[in-house]
């Protein structure tokens, strides 16, 4: 290892507590990286990583941060506050693993796109299912087609809402201009552009009423015939449950097992549940497969990748360039939106909640 | 008028706001204890605030500048209980005379006495711990609205569903998974009130000018037995109605976890936990956690067919043979249901296919 790379944690909220903290001790530990400042206008929250890290400088912003050039900032700050704490970052020499989602706009990514370039910097994005084996073995199974040409899929994610949060402001339409679909959607989204790109058409409904919205559905067809439904939801527990069917077969992955799939060969007797292994060799006397990484350390990968790229030894897996697909695209659905109807509603609701989308 | 609504992200909450604000009733003012609760409020452009039902002063600071306050906010027995107290004295904090609190049937029982009325004594050793909290609730809701001076009015509602009920869910989980039973045929009275004709009865309840310091038991203007139920939905989900007839329910006596948790829920108990350490607390709570653990599955057993989990609250429901009148809410708050029984399970599970149908477009 040549050096323990400085890294700044901007935004101490639940996100970072909940992945950055133990991430951050497993590479320190290992010598891969030292935690060099955190950043949180809120005491109590910088607090819970200073206690862990106490070595590090501890501020309330960006602006009173000091650290060695090149050295890595995570942005994982409120959404509205992405793209101007990544150019201040930038700016000031360092790299960027900025969390989803990348900005509050398609025209701030460009943005921070732009500066990376200019800076001549790293801009990573926190899409980190990107680097989940099961991720890797269904994006195999759509390019090689081992259970042939995809025909159709519906995905169910999302429950009643319980992300730890300590503000309101994801209910804020002042702080956030997306509910759901700017949420849960970006990482849904993000594997559906990753996998399989963008769709040749789609249609966009939610249930916001003057508000943000807690139900989404998308409907996509793409340009080799496939189609496909994705619901999200903060409202009532979906079976959180992606499901693809195939020519020959089908392909199950339930959200978030990382190592996971089920798959079901067509006019098969039994479907298939598995946990991933690295590769298994013909010859019975070479080494035992190994399970392949979990959610955490998916998360710890991604990690891993950024740092690697910014020693120049690996290829950044998700650059800014690709954080921005999903963005462009939720940012479409809004301007595509339709009215989701609620059928319990009375008709005289119906036609208020219709009037009020349209207000 | 300016309505607070306490526990706006329930079941019973959420459908208020939606009417009430889509009916462009009443301003609302949704109410939730966490920022996370907010899911359902906010699809609304509609002025929410954070306040804790357990906690006076923030109560008190979230309804300020409200009209009326209607509670629709549950918890465990010990929490039911010290509800009413907190919501009179906030709503006194903020200058709020009119209060809805939701009581519940169930204070007569889930097997309800024939003959039973609004006047019918209340008892305090009933086997559901719940039902014996919402009874000492009530009381001490009317106690606590009339030391303030305030227009009480507190609703006894039996078994409410609709959207996003677990009435609706339950059973469609239950019909999928073959778990379905009836006893006796299904010739109990289940007692049931759509969430819109309870939405009714607290408008009512806003509106009236007379009947306050009172309880009013609310219905569907039907006669609805638990066959009636079953039957309906069982067609709404495209099902024949496949159920496991019971004819002999099991006894239910207390476990020594549940004569514990009763006593701990006693007000006298709840007063002298503060002095209790939390290290003790924790351990007793442990302690009873692991009391009576489920047998070890035995790997030699025959795959079992799916039977009926009949749970008290359940056993005791459809014993019941009391359909409760709304004959004093009719005549003093002006209560007639508008959504029949059919319309109203109709309307249910429409939700129902919304929720959890996921198909390919």
């Amino acid at each position: 290892m040549s050096h323990a790379q400085s890294v700044v944690l901007v935004g101490c909220g639940a996100v970072s507590q909940q992945f950055y903290l133990p991430t951050f001790r497993a590479l320190a530990t290992a010598g891969e990286l030292k935690v060099a400042a955190l950043v949180d206008p809120s005491d109590s929250a910088r607090g819970v990583l200073a206690s862990a890290f106490p070595q590090a400088q501890s501020v309330k912003t960006l602006a009173d941060v000091r650290a060695e050039e090149d050295s890595l900032v995570i942005v994982a700050s409120p959404p509205r506050l992405h793209a101007s704490q990544t150019l201040e970052a930038l700016e000031r020499g360092w790299n960027v693993l900025c969390e989803k989602p990348m900005a509050s706009t398609a025209a701030e990514c460009e943005t921070m796109i732009a500066a990376a370039k200019k800076a001549q910097r790293l801009l990573a994005i926190g899409l980190y299912k990107r680097f989940f084996p099961s991720s890797a073995l269904l994006k195999e199974l759509f390019t090689q087609q081992n259970l042939g040409v995809l025909r159709s899929f519906t995905i169910a994610e999302g429950g009643p809402f319980r992300w730890p949060a300590a503000t309101p402001s994801f209910f804020q339409k002042n702080q956030t201009h997306g509910g759901v679909l700017l949420d849960i959607g970006v990482h849904v989204l993000d594997l559906l552009i990753y996998w399989l790109g963008e769709p040749a058409s789609f249609s966009y409904f939610d249930d916001a009423m003057g508000g943000l919205e807690t139900n989404s559905r998308v409907r996509l067809h793409y340009a080799n015939g496939a189609r496909g439904t994705v619901q999200l939801s903060r409202d009532w527990a979906t079976p959180n449950e992606y499901r693809f069917v195939f020519e020959r077969g089908l392909a199950s992955w339930k959200v978030n097992d990382a190592n996971g799939l089920t798959v079901q060969f067509a006019g098969g007797t039994s479907a298939l549940r598995s946990q991933l292994l690295t590769p298994v060799s013909p010859d019975l006397d070479a080494p035992a497969s190994e399970i392949q990484p979990s959610n955490p350390q998916s998360f710890i990968r991604q990690l891993r990748n950024v740092l690697a790229a910014i020693r120049g030894e690996e290829k950044l897996l998700v650059p800014g360039e690709e954080g921005a697909r999903s963005l462009r695209f939720i940012e479409a659905c809004y301007r595509e939106k339709q009215f989701l109807e609620q059928p319990w509603f009375t008709a005289e609701e119906a036609k208020q909640a219709r009037q009020l989308v349209t207000a | 008028m300016k309505v607070a609504i306490i526990g706006a992200n329930g079941f019973i909450g959420s459908r208020l706001v939606e009417q009430f604000h889509l009916g462009q009733l009443h301003t609302v003012v949704p109410i939730v204890r966490r920022p996370a609760s907010l899911a359902l409020p906010a699809r609304f452009a509609v002025e929410w605030r954070l306040g804790d039902a357990l906690n006076l002063e923030s109560l008190s600071k979230a309804l300020e500048g409200c009209d009326a306050v209607v509670h629709a906010a549950i918890g465990d027995p010990a929490q039911i209980e010290q509800m009413p107290a907190i919501l009179c004295a906030a709503a006194s904090a903020a200058r709020i005379n009119r209060v809805v609190y939701l009581s519940s049937a169930s204070v007569h029982g889930q097997n309800i006495a024939a003959g039973t009325t609004e006047n019918s004594p209340l008892s305090t050793d009933q086997a559901m711990e719940y039902n014996n909290a919402k009874v000492r609730a009530e009381k001490s809701f009317f106690s606590e609205a009339s030391r303030y001076k305030q227009s009480g009015y507190a609703l006894r509602p039996g078994v409410v569903y609709g959207p996003r009920s677990r009435w609706i869910t339950d059973l469609a989980n239950e019909f999928r998974e073959r778990r379905a039973w009836l006893f006796d045929e299904g010739r109990g009275i289940c007692n049931s009130i759509y969430v819109d004709n309870l939405i009714h009865g607290i408008d009512c309840c806003l509106r009236a000018q007379q009947g306050a310091g009172e309880a009013y038991l609310v219905g569907d203007a039907e006669r609805v037995t638990w066959h009636d139920f079953y039957q309906t939905a069982a067609k709404e989900l495209g099902l024949d109605l496949d159920v496991h007839p019971v004819a002999q329910l099991p006894v239910f006596e207390r476990s020594f976890r549940e004569k514990v948790e009763n006593t701990v829920a006693q007000p006298w108990v709840q007063s002298l936990l503060p002095a209790v350490p939390f290290k003790l607390k924790r351990a007793t709570k442990t302690l009873l956690a692991s009391w009576n653990p489920p047998a070890a599955p035995n790997a030699w057993s025959l795959p079992t067919q799916p039977g009926p989990k009949i749970t008290q609250e359940m056993a005791l429901l459809q014993q019941n043979r009391w359909k409760v009148p709304h004959e004093k809410a009719a005549k003093t708050i002006g209560y007639t249901p508008p959504v029949t029984f059919a319309e109203a399970m109709r309307r249910s599970f429409a939700w129902h296919r919304f929720a959890t149908e996921v198909r390919a477009n």
